[in-house]
């Protein structure tokens, strides 16, 4: 076969092509794997050496040339599909998009989580103890011995107790004795969970919610130290700087007890109706572990002292999202959950 | 306690500062004052007195001694004069249980009953407390004075003095409310030789009280065991002013003051004599006891230098006596704060009167960082993967109703006092709950897919379950959600088999899931049955035993070569043994090959027509890849005639063409 023949052809051809479709089939016939060109190398092989380089050179410019010529042909007709394409195109950007299924956390999880990871940050070990409790645990333990008023409190109208005998916990802290009795001080733990409480269900009251305790127990544990690591976690916990106050209050389980208190966020302090107008919100108690709450740990409540505190999560989650209905929560509501 | 803030200014010879600057103070030292209102000339304080305080705090004495020593301002307390009468009443009082601490009483005569003057009546109102006469109203104002509950009770209407003794089973008591008690051995009755006179420490009883007619009265001031009161009233559902102040713990010491107080008011107010002695029963007497004190202790609890003299200087303002040198202080403690046992005790009282405004913030030392809690690690990354499987988290309650009993048939433990049928049983599964949700929420959605990571109830055993239902019947969809599921937590080894029979499945769709050959839930149907009592959409549920799945998840994760090399498929067809699970044909397909077989799917499952009835059809795409050159059809072939011919011998596969 005579080379400027096939080169004369591919030149023609290469002018008559009007669509992408055409060329593709120009480029497979000429410079497809089993294309003219490389017919033509096969022939090429068996010649004189010295006619090979030539022919070779001359065939190998070729084929780089109809290669530019392809890819440039190709990019004009792109250019002008694209072109006709977006004649006369413009996008609605106010028309509804589509609407996306995602998946969903529990308002309730995810502020577990929060509360989770910032405990985590201050060396604060995460912890879950059990549901159904037994009465030393949820009381005794706790120094809330039988006939004392808070178990009276507690245990007549407040507690569920189970045909089988033991009760569900009502408080997070019936962990802490548990806990205390497992590790080495100094220990630092936040038991996190479900309590349970007898109470007639309402907008503001439910029978299941979430508490999260902490307990500290260490040589030298003080009140300057449970100031110093509350008012960081409520400053994690809102993100902003936070003023606290402590006043005294009274738990069973700790000697001296505290009512924390927040300056109000919304008004800061000058009074308003998130506060009741006394510009400071009740955000949590606390206290030092009393000695008899360390002693049924199994330690010496001469040598190790401890503070804990709780925080309800319901109140801070409802607060968080404006969510009027305790009983949200629990609802299996899609359009509750699928909000969050 | 409602507080006059007018009342608290008499027992100051100086000004109070203003009720909202009482209020404060309060509240930083002693107790939260919830509301400060204005009522006529008078203040109202709202005072939130502690549970431990309530035996010495909840009086206008007890606000008053706070302040005394908050402000530093000298209380005066009123003299009593106390007129002896010419005739002398006879009265028997027998204290036959012993959880009457003590029991002070006096009889006085010549009473006039009538209205109060307008002074008391205004006090009265103020604190919220109405109106009735004379006597009733000095017997109630002395207890919102002092702390200490009187009674009074008409002489003549009694029968051979006064009994205190445990009610018997079935007595009966109407109070002065009107309402009918059925009492038992556990309840504390005041009571003559005939009936119940009142509910001890509770409430006074119908029949014996203070009328227009009444000449003579018996006026009591006791005291009880406060764990008794607590619990009675509690039992009774009847908690009154009296029995509040007698559940924490009041003083015995104190029954006589208040006594000699409300008799010289009375005297004042009606002209009464006093026809007796005080008859006071009082066996144990309670007695001021020690506590030592170390200084230091004091200021390394609470993080702080107090100084000695400080300490002392507050303890003695509190009424408390202290003896001792050196840094051991012995701190004797009055009888009206029984509150007072430990050493602690003590320094909370040291730390709020100084001013807990005034403890420095300091973070204990770094210790050792956070122990990372394997079991909630694994909770969260299962609910991130359903999350990301585009499901909605929810949180159903631990309880289950009569009816889901019912209707499910399920076996659990039950309360003892449940809020309602609703909320009966501990559940023992969250399928009930999840078939609700699927109910409610198929009126308003297309789609449904939720789960709930939550514990369930084996009687008492907790597991932590992940639940779940999805709208539909596509079983190969809730397997494949299922599967990412396990393949995300490195969940290996796991294969479904059919159920053969349940009453909550519906055993024709549904798959038991096993890891490892150990049952770990189920994924499918509800059964016929139920479908038809619950009237809910078709629908998907799952509930795996999070407990025993944890076990097998791995962060562990290999990379797998990518092969640049084109992957070879392969059909084949085959007949089987009916029984035999498909799990198990993957599995014989796997040993029978090499590294070459990439991956082995099953597309069809055929019985019936052409096929023996004992057996079924299977076929299944099987995927060839090196990762080192292009397979040719020649090594593909013959590895697949290898394999086919190795089924032949392991599992009687029958090859169909």
């Amino acid at each position: 076969m005579d080379f400027s023949e096939l080169k004369n052809n591919a030149e023609k051809e290469l002018e008559k092509i009007v669509d992408s479709k055409e060329l593709k089939e120009f480029s497979d016939k000429y410079l497809g794997k089993k294309g003219e060109i490389r017919k033509f190398f096969s022939f090429v092989k068996d010649l004189a050496l010295e006619e090979k380089k030539v022919l070779g050179k001359e065939i190998n410019e070729f084929a780089s040339l109809l290669e530019e010529k392809v890819s440039e042909i190709e990019k004009e007709m792109r250019k002008a599909e694209r072109e006709k394409k977006e004649e006369g195109e413009k996008i609605d950007i106010a028309a509804p998009e589509k609407i996306i299924e995602t998946g969903h956390l529990h308002p309730m999880t995810q502020m577990l989580r929060e509360v989770e990871n910032i405990f985590e940050l201050m060396g604060f070990s995460i912890v879950e103890g059990p549901e159904i409790e037994d009465e030393w645990h949820n009381f005794d333990a706790l120094n809330i011995p039988e006939g004392h008023p808070a178990r009276d409190a507690l245990s007549l109208g407040k507690t569920f107790y189970l045909k089988n005998g033991g009760l569900l916990r009502t408080q997070t802290s019936s962990a802490q004795v548990r806990y205390m009795k497992k590790m080495k001080p100094p220990i630092r733990i936040v038991v996190l969970g479900r309590v349970y409480r007898y109470e007639t269900t309402d907008a503001s009251h439910e029978i299941n919610f979430y508490q999260a305790e902490g307990l500290y127990v260490a040589e030298n544990a003080s009140v300057a130290n449970l100031k110093a690591v509350l008012q960081k976690f409520l400053e994690l916990f809102f993100k902003r700087k936070v003023e606290i106050r402590l006043r005294p209050s009274y738990f069973p389980f700790t000697e001296p007890s505290f009512e924390i208190d927040m300056l109000c966020t919304v008004c800061n302090g000058k009074g308003c109706s998130a506060c009741k107008r006394t510009g400071w919100v009740e955000i949590l108690g606390a206290g030092m572990v009393h000695p008899n709450v360390i002693k049924n740990g199994g330690l010496d409540p001469k040598k190790y002292k401890g503070f804990a505190f709780g925080i309800g999560l319901d109140r801070p989650t409802m607060m968080k999202h404006k969510i009027n209905d305790i009983r949200l929560f629990h609802s299996g509501n899609l359009k509750f959950l699928k909000q969050f | 306690m409602t507080v006059s803030y007018n009342w608290l200014q008499t027992y100051f010879k100086s000004p109070l500062p203003s009720p909202e600057k009482v209020a404060e103070i309060l509240t930083m030292h002693s107790f939260e004052v919830e509301s400060v209102e204005k009522k006529g000339t008078d203040y109202i304080l709202n005072i939130d007195v502690l549970p431990d305080r309530a035996g010495d705090c909840l009086s206008h004495w007890g606000i008053s001694k706070e302040l005394s020593v908050l402000l530093d301002k000298k209380m005066v307390i009123p003299a009593v004069k106390l007129k002896k009468g010419k005739t002398s009443i006879p009265l028997s009082i027998k204290v036959e249980d012993k959880d009457c601490k003590r029991y002070t009483s006096m009889v006085l005569t010549n009473v006039k009953i009538g209205p109060s003057p307008k002074w008391l009546q205004d006090r009265l109102t103020v604190c919220g407390l109405n109106s009735i006469n004379n006597v009733v109203d000095a017997t109630n104002f002395i207890m919102l004075e002092t702390g200490q509950p009187l009674h009074a009770f008409d002489y003549e209407k009694i029968n051979d003095g006064i009994v205190i003794r445990k009610a018997r089973k079935g007595e009966k008591i109407v109070t002065l409310s009107e309402k009918e008690y059925v009492l038992d051995e556990k309840v504390l009755l005041i009571a003559d030789s005939k009936k119940p006179l009142a509910l001890a420490g509770i409430k006074g009883g119908k029949g014996c009280e203070i009328t227009e007619k009444t000449k003579t009265i018996i006026l009591e001031s006791a005291n009880f065991n406060h764990k008794l009161i607590s619990q009675t009233a509690r039992r009774l559902n009847l908690r009154t002013d009296a029995s509040i102040r007698f559940e924490n713990n009041l003083d015995p010491n104190l029954t006589e003051v208040a006594l000699e107080r409300v008799v010289s008011l009375i005297q004042e107010l009606s002209g009464a004599e006093i026809a007796s002695i005080v008859i006071d029963s009082y066996k144990d007497k309670l007695k001021p006891w020690t506590i030592k004190l170390n200084v230091e202790n004091v200021n390394n609890l609470i993080g702080i230098d107090i100084p000695k003299v400080e300490m002392v200087k507050i303890l003695t303002k509190l009424g408390f006596t202290i003896t001792g040198s050196g840094n051991i202080l012995n701190v004797k403690v009055p009888t009206s704060r029984q509150d007072v046992v430990i050493p602690e005790n003590l320094i909370e009282e040291i730390g709020r009167v100084y001013g807990y405004d005034k403890v420095p913030a300091i973070l204990p030392p770094f210790s050792e960082p956070a122990i990372m809690n394997k079991e909630m690690y694994w909770q969260n990354k299962a609910k991130d993967i359903m999350k990301e499987l585009g499901f909605a988290e929810a949180y159903n309650y631990s309880f289950v109703g009569e009816e889901e009993k019912v209707v499910f048939d399920l076996k659990g433990e039950e309360l003892v006092n449940p809020v309602s049928n609703y909320y009966k049983y501990l559940r023992p599964t969250a399928i009930p709950q999840m078939a609700r949700i699927v109910k409610e929420n198929s009126k308003f959605f297309k789609e449904i897919k939720v789960f709930e990571l939550g514990r369930i109830f084996d009687y008492q055993k907790e597991i932590m379950v992940l639940s779940g239902a999805i709208l539909g019947e596509d079983f190969s969809l809730i397997k494949g959600y299922l599967n990412i599921l396990f393949d995300k937590l490195g969940v290996e080894k796991v294969s479904y088999s059919p159920l053969t029979k349940s009453e909550r499945w519906n055993s024709k769709k549904t798959a038991e899931i096993k890891v490892s050959g150990k049952s770990v839930g189920y994924l499918g149907s509800l059964s016929s049955n139920l479908m038809d009592v619950l009237m809910i959409e078709d629908s998907l549920f799952f509930e795996i035993d999070f407990d025993e799945l944890q076990k097998h998840c791995s962060d562990k994760r290999e990379y797998e070569q990518i092969s640049y090399h084109p992957p070879a498929l392969r059909d084949i067809s085959g007949v089987v043994f009916e029984d035999l699970e498909i799990e198990e044909i993957v599995e014989a397909i796997e040993n029978s090959s090499n590294e070459l077989l990439k991956s082995v799917e099953v597309f069809d499952v055929y019985k019936g027509k052409g096929i023996a009835s004992d057996k079924k059809s299977v076929s299944f795409h099987l995927i060839y890849q090196s990762e080192q050159k292009t397979l040719d059809s020649k090594t593909i072939d013959s590895m697949v005639s290898d394999l086919l011919n190795k089924l032949k011998q392991t599992i009687n596969w029958e090859e169909r063409k």
